[in-house]
């Protein structure tokens, strides 16, 4: 039986290989299109970090370590950034919105602020590139707060075509000590789901009664939406085209399986049985499916990290959990395609064949 | 004889040919599909991705410094430079004129609310004096901390500390600034330090300001319908957004104009749809009625705004033609490298290839040539991001999309190869018969070009079709495309013939290669 096998895979090489090669096609589409899909909805996820914070948490007087424990209770996968405002007069007697922050933290989470240099020392500020038209000396700003007078130095023009371009950004710890304004404005960047996102601000509503929590709908919702339309077409794309792969690997095999009529009508002749020559050929297609599902994982895993890497310039890596899918997959195709051409083997003429008809 | 022999082939193996035929069909429907998808998917984003909000601001070079946190003016505008809604127009003849897919002028202005002076309002909705009882006017430095409790996504954002950080001689006076409802926000409400009760005991009602703006709502620019509800469509509506009405002779206190409220004043104010309001742009000018079609949902600032149509506010404001922000959204290329370079230091030709490419910065650099004294700068915020996003979503169709043709391409040429391996006993035949090597092979080539035309044709109207399916149920709400892209189609039937052929070339020229007499004996 195993000589019979292997002699048969042999044999005819060219109709293996065809048969090979478009079972492992079939299993690479599949292990690329399903591995792509397992974390497509986290990617695309990361991808709208770039909009920024989705939700607001105030305090209208902020209580002891308010910043802290707002980020502690939305925890660690949360970017987020505290602000501190008040206004103050510039050197040319304009009123200006002054903001107290982290450099750092908002370079993080506001990645489209245009800067040409990122604030380092204690009094250095970033000034809106509007605010900054109503400066007299750019290097050295003077503004008064109070009635108290405060000088930083400008460390480059913010612009972000937004209202920060009307603003003076300085660092929290100096703002604190000029104005004696502690930072009441935390935005946070949630990511997941909107029920996800509900259950983050649900945790800060618990840890922090007395802040307002407020969801900028807008951006979760059209996330969601986004993302979910680009799921469900990405879904329909895989169902495509494993249905094509499917078919076409169909066609093929059945179409070699049909061409070795003669050597079952032989078999058949030579008193074969039919379950026997049933078995033969199962097993020819088995092994030909397992060839082709180890080679065509490896083949897919690699595509998919490729479309990975060129799209979201982060690597996918392989995922062993699709391959049982992928093997289920390929037997199924496999099966139908030599259970057609078994069916027909019953209603066999072997005289009729072996002469040519 | 030739095309006996072709006619003759298709007829007498209808099974053989339906396989290679099913094969091609499905492949070329899974790629036109894919790709009709990924030729609009960009669109499609770009349009989901409008509730983001405009990405281009226009604004006037001589603005005076705006001083607001989280969407609150904290200094109300005073009079400043504006541009002119005439010089809109201009836009339509600027390079990417095509590109813009919408744009929302805008004026903000103060309000007045009228005194109770009419008890009979023309649609007998709640009379005024009702509506608008003693107890909710305050004086404007405790009206803050009425208004402190209604919040849009962004109230309490604005965690200044006004009172302290005011100094005395620059900004108006906090009362004036805190006293607009629309002062939203949590930190105001502990400073005002006053209860209501009492603060409505001791005071006689003072006019209350309000803050509003002037808006288009669905108004027609060239070929599309834009306006500050088109460009925010997450902006939602009962009743309807206002028109404008044309100015006729009325004796008696007529409707002048229609109005929206934002929902946190309307439920401040206790205004219902479809009754009247009065108006006056300022303590001493003439009241005016104006009806009230429909209460604004926004999730902004608005909420607590009056919203006008643009020409109602100029003519309230007596700012005839004047505009002082317009938003724009637009159609734009994601930004790279040469997008950042500053045009002006460009050689000319460089400078060219810039101004031709649709750049957010490019048609901001157009925007400014078209309107005059005009500033126009891309937001960041949104640009940049939508740029991300749409890059990725397409470039992951368009890969996709080259899975699909390797796919199909393998699967295709595996059925072409079978379909001629099953054959090689009739080109035995035939070459026994004396038929030459090339004429043999150019009936397979027809053969098989035959199939992939026709297969390929029926493969591209499925696979529009299905694109098209798809497209309309995933992304609903969008108009609907054409269905055919007559531009796939060649690519389509070209890319099946070329897999087709390719596909079945080696077994051709194995067949070929062998002996008939070994071939027709059945030997291999």
């Amino acid at each position: 039986m195993t000589r019979l096998l292997r002699q048969s895979l042999l044999h005819r090489r060219a109709r293996s290989l065809s048969a090979l090669i478009a079972l492992t096609v079939s299993a690479a589409v599949a292990t690329a299109l399903l591995t792509l899909y397992a974390d497509l909805d986290a990617k695309l996820h990361h991808e709208f970090r770039s909009f920024g914070a989705n939700v607001v948490v105030t305090e209208p007087i902020p209580e002891l370590n308010f910043v802290a424990k707002a980020q502690q209770a939305a925890g660690p996968g949360v970017t987020s950034a505290a602000f501190a405002y008040a206004v103050a007069t510039t050197d040319r007697g304009t009123p200006v919105v002054i903001s107290g922050v982290d450099f750092p933290a908002i370079r993080k989470l506001d990645s489209w602020w245009q800067v040409p240099a990122w604030p380092t020392g204690p009094t250095q500020a970033l000034l809106g590139t509007r605010a900054a038209d109503f400066i007299g000396d750019e290097k050295s700003v003077t503004l008064t707060f109070a009635s108290k007078p405060e000088s930083f130095h400008g460390a480059g023009r913010l612009k972000t075509g937004g209202d920060e371009d009307s603003r003076i950004y300085i660092p929290v710890a100096a703002f604190t000590a000029w104005t004696g304004v502690q930072p009441n404005v935390v935005e946070m960047q949630v990511p997941g789901t909107p029920a996800e996102i509900n259950q983050t601000i649900a945790h800060v509503r618990q840890a922090l009664p007395q802040a307002q929590v407020q969801p900028i709908r807008q951006l979760i919702d059209g996330e969601s939406r986004i993302v979910d339309r680009t799921h469900a077409l990405m879904f329909g794309a895989v169902l495509l085209i494993a249905l094509t792969v499917a078919v076409s690997v169909l066609a093929t095999l059945s179409a070699s399986v049909l061409e070795r009529r003669r050597d079952f009508a032989l078999m058949k002749a030579l008193g074969g049985r039919e379950w026997q020559m049933s078995t033969l050929f199962l097993l020819e297609t088995l092994i030909l499916a397992l060839a082709g599902v180890t080679l065509g994982y490896i083949l897919g895993s690699a595509a998919a990290w490729t479309i990975s890497e060129t799209n979201f310039h982060t690597a996918t890596l392989p995922r062993i959990k699709v391959l049982p899918l992928v093997l289920l997959l390929n037997i199924v195709i496999a099966f139908l395609a030599a259970l057609i051409p078994v069916r027909s083997l019953r209603s066999l003429e072997p005289a009729a064949l072996l002469k040519g008809e | 004889m030739f095309l006996r022999l072709l006619y003759e082939s298709f007829v007498r193996q209808r099974r053989r040919k339906a396989l290679a035929a099913i094969a091609i069909l499905l492949g070329t429907t899974a790629v036109t599909a894919m790709l009709a998808l990924a030729t609009t998917i960009g669109d499609r984003i770009h349009r989901e991705l409008a509730v983001y909000g405009a990405n281009i601001v226009v604004f006037p070079k001589a603005e005076s410094l705006a001083v607001n946190v989280a969407g609150v003016d904290l200094k109300p505008s005073t009079g400043g430079a504006h541009l002119h809604e005439s010089d809109l127009a201009r836009l339509k003849t600027i390079f990417w004129a095509n590109n813009i897919t919408g744009l929302s002028p805008e004026l903000p202005l103060t309000i007045v609310l009228g005194a109770p002076s009419f008890a009979s309002s023309a649609k007998g909705g709640v009379s005024f004096a009702e509506a608008y009882d003693r107890s909710s006017i305050s004086s404007p430095a405790k009206a803050s901390g009425a208004t402190s409790s209604t919040s849009g996504p962004f109230a309490g954002q604005g965690g200044v500390s006004f009172a302290e950080a005011n100094d005395r001689s620059s900004i108006s006076s906090p009362a004036k600034a805190l006293g607009a409802p629309s002062s939203t926000g949590g930190p105001f409400g502990g400073q005002g330090g006053v209860s209501f009760a009492e603060a409505n005991d001791r005071l006689p009602p003072p006019p209350q300001t309000i803050q509003a703006r002037g808006l288009w709502f669905n108004h027609p620019f060239g070929t599309i319908i834009t306006g500050g509800n088109k460009l925010n469509p997450t902006w939602h509506i009962e009743g309807r957004w206002p028109t404008q009405i044309p100015a006729h002779p009325c004796p008696t206190p007529c409707p002048r104009g229609e109005v929206v409220l934002g929902r946190n004043l309307a439920s401040h104010l206790h205004l219902t749809l479809n009754s009247n309001i009065s108006l006056q742009p300022n303590p001493t000018a003439p009241e005016s009625l104006f009806t009230i079609v429909g209460i604004a949902s926004t999730d902004s600032p608005l909420d607590n705004q009056l919203l006008f149509t643009l020409a109602d506010a100029q003519s309230l404001a007596n700012l005839p033609d004047a505009i002082s922000r317009v938003e724009v959204s637009a159609r734009t290329k994601p930004e790279d490298a040469f997008a950042r370079k500053d045009p002006d230091t460009l050689s000319p030709a460089q400078h060219e290839i810039w101004y031709c490419r649709p750049y957010a910065n490019s048609i901001a650099y157009q925007i400014r040539e078209a309107i005059p004294g005009a500033d126009a700068s891309q937001v960041r915020k949104i640009e940049q991001s939508e740029g991300t996003v749409l890059s990725r979503i397409s470039g992951l169709m368009w890969l996709v999309s080259i899975a699909a043709l390797l796919a199909a391409g393998f699967a295709v040429s595996a059925a072409m190869a079978t379909a001629v391996l099953e054959r090689r006993r009739e080109i035995g035949l035939m070459r026994s018969l004396g038929a030459s090597r090339g004429s043999i092979a150019i009936l397979f080539y027809a053969e098989t070009g035959l199939l992939a035309i026709a297969a390929g044709t029926i493969g591209y109207l499925a696979g529009s079709t299905l694109a098209f399916w798809l497209g309309a149920h995933i992304f609903t709400g969008d108009p609907a495309g054409p269905i055919l892209n007559l531009v796939l189609l060649p690519v389509i039937v070209a890319m099946a013939l070329i897999v087709a052929i390719a596909g079945s070339t080696p077994s051709i020229r194995n067949a070929l290669n062998m002996d008939p007499s070994a071939v027709l004996r059945g030997d291999s």
